[in-house]
This record gives structure tokens, C-alpha cells and sequence, in this order.
């Protein structure tokens, strides 16, 4: 796996080498592009404030537990397990929250138990939806999200479904 | 959300104070191994509770206005109940270790008993630190993207000006002329949308960030109306909250170190069935909303 290391320094060697030849004034390109980075940065804040405080209120209020606790009965007889229900709803939630799970899981069952496996496909199969919903559309002040969650939570789903279906096939 | 959180933050806490979760008025026999002689500042004792005597536990007397503080050592020999109580209300002395202050009732004789805290709103205090943290978090995300951000940014203006990035977009043109039919083939938001793409599937997350976010600059310039999301916007996001993955991210290789190997696999497939999903709903709610906005034109 280690060829993946060389993508980043292959990119950072190739832009600005092709914009010499180019002849491009690859400086202050670099430093007019670069520009932008704090004016997006600073432009996101409002709106990771808002959906991320909304997001660490909801899971601090229990109410994350009474979800997986009433969702249990219905999943528990198929062989999931509370710990990937919470993983399911934790993840398009908080991207922190869910390494927490995830960490969590590795030291109470090990990196080798079938519910570590799902759960890692879990998190590494999908994304913090709410993050990146708030990033991106913060980034151009777009306030109607129109049918973005819906669908992005509809793959999550998807995702979480996947990972448990193929865990249990590769490795149950 | 922030509703919600209330309410069942609400009612966690009334269902505490109706099942009286925390026992707030009880108090506890206890047992003192030394007698508390005349109490000058304070004075380190050992007890037991009730006729539990498998544990001593320790802790210190203090003369109050009200009367005496006991100051219980919090450690796993405490009893469960108080080890919650703790965990809610406990405070550190002076010498760091944490510490549950209970009301002591008297020290005439050895036989006496403690109350604990008081434990009310639990939930309420929680959510309102939640808010505070997160608020202070959030920003410091939003301040430690600029440095990354600054950087792709700056490379890929260097690739649009020379021609690179323009030349990569070809080769993807027909794939992404069907995800995004109403961006035109040549707009420069295609090129940062695939190069967002690329940088998913390869695992690049703090790469693909700063792409995306100029992917949604340059959706915006195509938008008609600048507060609401278009359809390329939307199905560009459950594309990218969807993305294929070919290699792992960094930080489950850090979490699970070698046995990630065996779940690039999995993940490729999960993320194949969620990307599909993405797409094929995406594909339906533009036809949907395409077609609303007709019928409100009309």
C-alpha cells in the first residue's frame, strides 16, 4: 500500500513544475488562489456553529440512547447489535463521535471481532453527512438545502446495509 | 433538532426525579474506623458502609457552618450508586484527585451517616455544555481548514492557469455530463467536481475538502437563485457523502492499523451499493423537483 504515499508529493511536484513550463507566474498564482482559503474558512464558521452545536445538544440529551434502546428490539433478533446501531446513527452525525465509538469497540472486543469489522466498513464506507453539508453549503451561503439530506442519508443507509450484509458474508 | 434535544433532555430528567434515580434524600449508614476527635481544619478518616467491611474507604472531615463535610475519595470501591452521583457532581481538592462532597450528620459517635449531593437536571446541564463546547470546537475546525484550504487552493489555481486541470477534465467529460446534465461540459465546476471525486476515492480527505468547496463556488455562479440549493448542488453533495473508496481513510488505518487490509474489500463494496443508492435517488429527486418547478410555473 505504500505507493499511496507518493500521490500527494507526485501532485505537489507536478502543478507547479507544468505551470513553469506553461509559463505561468506559478508564485503568485499559488499566493491568489491561496487567498481564498481564509475567507472560506471564516465564511463556514456560522453554519458548523449551528449544525454542529445542534448535533453534540441532541447526542448529549440521551436521546441517541432511547433511539438505539427502542430500535433494538427490532434489529437485536437479526443479529445487529446496539453497538452497530449506535455506529449506524452516530456516523453521518459527528465524525469525532463515531472514532469515539469505533475506538471504543476495538478495545472492548478487539480488532479481529465481527462487530469491529462492520462497524469499521461502516465508518470508512461512509461520510459525516451533516459536516460536509455544513462545510459545503456554508462555503456559498446556500440556506435551503433542498433534497441534499435526504439523499445523502438515504446512502448512509445504504452504506450501513452493505457493510453489514458483506461483513457477515466475508467474515460471519 | 435543538427542540428535540430539549424535550428528551426534559423528560430524562423529570422520569429522574419521578423514579428518584438519584436518591437525593436518602441518606447512607456509615461506619467511621477512627473517632473524629476535636476537628481542628480538618481530618483524614477511614469508614466503611453500612456492614460492608470488604471496603474501607477513605475520606476527609470538615468542620462547615452548616455542620460536617465529608470529602469521599472517589475510587472503584465506592458503591455504584455513589460512583454515579460522583460522576455527576464531583469536584478535585487541592492535590487533584477527585473528590464527592456529602453532608456528614454528626461526629458524637462512630455509627452516623452521610447524604450526598444533591443530582438534579443532569441532562439539561449537559446539553447546555454540549452547546457551549461544540460552539468553541466548531470554530476551531472552521480556523485549522484555512492552512489546508490556502494550500490546495493556491495549487489549483496554478493548475486551472496552466491548462492541467482543463486537460484531466476530459477525460471524465462523459461520465460527468450524465451526473450533472444541467452544468455545461466545459464550466469549471466539473473539473473541481471530479477532481473532488478523485480525491474521495483515493482517501484524500483533506484534499477533497477544499476542492468540493470551490466545486460549490463555481455551482453557485450557475445558480439562479443564491439562497437555495440546485440539483447539481445536491446531487454533487450525496455524491460526495457517498463516495466510492478505494483506498481506506487515514484515520482507520491509524485506528486499526494492519487489519484495515482485509476491509478495503467491504468498504469498496459498501461504498459501490451507497454511491449507486446516491445516484439513482439523486437522479429521482431532480426529476421530482424539476417537475414541481414546472407546475408552480405554469
Amino acid at each position: 500500500m505504500n505507493w499511496t504515499l507518493l500521490i500527494l508529493p507526485i501532485i505537489f511536484f507536478i502543478f507547479p513544475v507544468y505551470g513553469l513550463y506553461k509559463k505561468v507566474a506559478v508564485y503568485e498564482e499559488f499566493v491568489e488562489g491561496a487567498k481564498e482559503g481564509f475567507t472560506i474558512a471564516v465564511r463556514i464558521i456560522p453554519y458548523l456553529v449551528t449544525i454542529l452545536c445542534a448535533i453534540a445538544m441532541f447526542r448529549a440529551s440521551g436521546a441517541m440512547d432511547l433511539i438505539t434502546g427502542l430500535l433494538n428490539p427490532i434489529f437485536a433478533p437479526l443479529g445487529i447489535t446496539s453497538d452497530i446501531t449506535t455506529m449506524a446513527l452516530i456516523r453521518p452525525l459527528t465524525g469525532s463521535g463515531s472514532i469515539g465509538v469505533l475506538a471504543d469497540l476495538i478495545q472492548t472486543y478487539g480488532e479481529d471481532a465481527l462487530i469491529v469489522k462492520m462497524a469499521a466498513t461502516m465508518f470508512g464506507s461512509t461520510e459525516t453527512t451533516f459536516y460536509v453539508l455544513a462545510v459545503y453549503f456554508g462555503a456559498v451561503n446556500i440556506r435551503k438545502t433542498g433534497w441534499a439530506i435526504k439523499a445523502g442519508l438515504l446512502a448512509d443507509l445504504t452504506g450501513a446495509i452493505a457493510a453489514i450484509f458483506i461483513c457477515y458474508w466475508l467474515f460471519g | 433538532m435543538i427542540a428535540l434535544s430539549f424535550f428528551f433532555a426534559l423528560y430524562q430528567d423529570l422520569n429522574d426525579q419521578i423514579t428518584d434515580r438519584w436518591q437525593n434524600d436518602q441518606s447512607f449508614d456509615i461506619q467511621l474506623l477512627q473517632s473524629v476527635g476535636q476537628l481542628e481544619d480538618h481530618q483524614k478518616v477511614q469508614f466503611i458502609v453500612g456492614s460492608n467491611t470488604a471496603d474501607t474507604l477513605l475520606g476527609s472531615v470538615t468542620k462547615k457552618s452548616s455542620g460536617y463535610e465529608l470529602a469521599i475519595a472517589v475510587n472503584q470501591a465506592i458503591p455504584t450508586h455513589w460512583q454515579a452521583v460522583a460522576s455527576e457532581v464531583a469536584g478535585k481538592n487541592a492535590a487533584g484527585s477527585v473528590m464527592l462532597r456529602a453532608t456528614l450528620s454528626s461526629i458524637e459517635s462512630r455509627s452516623t451517616s452521610v447524604s450526598l449531593p444533591i443530582v438534579k437536571w443532569v441532562k439539561m446541564k449537559a446539553i447546555t455544555n454540549a452547546a457551549i463546547d461544540m460552539a468553541e470546537t466548531a470554530v476551531s475546525l472552521a480556523i485549522g481548514l484555512i492552512g489546508v484550504m490556502a494550500f490546495w487552493l493556491g495549487l489549483m489555481q496554478i493548475g486551472y492557469k496552466s491548462g492541467l486541470i482543463e486537460g484531466m477534465n476530459k477525460i471524465v467529460a462523459p461520465l460527468m455530463r450524465r451526473l450533472f446534465p444541467d452544468v455545461p461540459a466545459d464550466h469549471p465546476a466539473m473539473s473541481a467536481i471530479s477532481l473532488n471525486m478523485a480525491a474521495n476515492i483515493l482517501g484524500l480527505g483533506n484534499a477533497a475538502t477544499p476542492m468540493g468547496i470551490k466545486a460549490m463556488e463555481e455551482l453557485q455562479k450557475l445558480n439562479p437563485n443564491k439562497e437555495e440549493a440546485t440539483d447539481a448542488m445536491c446531487m454533487f453533495l450525496a455524491i460526495n457523502t457517498s463516495s466510492v473508496q478505494l483506498l481506506p481513510p487515514a484515520t482507520l488505518i491509524a485506528l486499526m492499523g494492519a487489519s484495515t487490509n482485509e476491509l478495503l474489500i467491504p468498504i469498496i463494496f459498501a461504498t459501490l451499493c451507497s454511491s449507486i443508492v446516491a445516484i439513482t435517488a439523486g437522479k429521482w429527486f431532480s426529476r421530482k423537483s424539476k417537475k414541481l418547478r414546472v407546475e408552480g410555473v405554469n
